[in-house]
């Protein structure tokens, strides 16, 4: 785990609206196409991966997020050791999909930043930044995408109702605070 | 502002897109015996015209992958989309 400042210090809270950091979180960035690739990774970390779009699976301690027909990305549903820098789960695939060419395995977790939303107002406040549709998003649990929130990449993931996840890389995390800050204050 | 069908991660806003200019457009097979004309004609000449034209985008925000688009460019109209390696429909 790099030494860096949060972007967010302590609990927000606005109307009908909360906003925190959760950390330290494990990311991976899983990339790879063949059917060796997907059975490897379903059977170390048993999750199929999804194959449609804007989806996510669960399983009790991850959780994968579609990004892309060969990418997808692998949060641990729980926090992990601040002092830990390895991760049991990265070593493992690494050495079964990395190490044989199945794909690549890649640790993202001091690259993204997580940014929990909750309550009522959640999708209030992403469309008034966002150029995405929301309408069947937010009726449909573990629906997920990558958009622009205020023009910054970011990674949604709708995980319960009335809950959304937001992974922003860690160099605009600061500058997207200060925007839902703004945002959330007019809502 | 316009909607493109990403073949891959449906319906988003044009500005998730990023245009990627003119498709289907082929590398000489014997680049060391092409004269500077011909090389300049292949590496920098493209149509840029009123009408329907074949291009390349990248959904740059989103899945980032490339795709083609038949675009009419004079009104902005969509009139196909097909994945990278596809080959245009004819006529």
């Amino acid at each position: 785990m790099l030494n860096y400042t949060s972007p967010i210090k302590e609990v927000k809270k606005y109307s009908g609206l909360t906003v925190s950091e959760i950390s330290p979180l494990m990311k991976l960035n899983l990339r790879g196409k063949s059917r060796d690739f997907l059975t490897t990774i379903g059977q170390n970390i048993n999750i199929i991966l999804p194959l449609e779009a804007n989806t996510s699976a669960s399983s009790e301690n991850y959780t994968a997020i579609w990004l892309s027909p060969d990418e997808w990305m692998l949060v641990s549903n729980r926090t992990v050791n601040k002092e830990n820098n390895d991760y049991e789960i990265e070593k493992l695939l690494f050495n079964k999909i990395s190490k044989t060419n199945l794909g690549s395995v890649t640790d993202v977790t001091d690259q993204l930043v997580m940014i929990n939303l909750s309550g009522e107002k959640i999708f209030d406040l992403l469309s008034t930044g966002s150029p995405f549709n929301f309408n069947d998003f937010r009726f449909k649990k573990g629906s997920s995408t990558q958009t622009l929130l205020a023009q910054i990449d970011v990674i949604i993931h709708h995980n319960q109702i009335n809950s959304v996840n937001l992974f922003v890389r860690r160099s605009f995390s600061e500058h997207l605070m200060s925007w839902i800050n703004d945002s959330a204050s007019r809502l | 502002m316009f909607l493109i069908n990403c073949p891959y991660c449906g319906e988003r806003d044009q500005s998730e897109f990023k245009a990627g200019g003119e498709a289907h457009i082929e590398r000489p097979k014997q680049p060391t015996e092409l004269s500077d004309d011909e090389w300049a004609e292949y590496l920098f000449m493209r149509k840029n015209i009123k009408g329907i034209q074949f291009e390349r985008w990248n959904h740059a925000h989103g899945c980032r992958k490339w795709f083609n688009m038949i675009r009419d460019t004079s009104n902005d109209e969509i009139k196909l989309i097909y994945k990278m390696g596809e080959k245009p429909p004819k006529g």
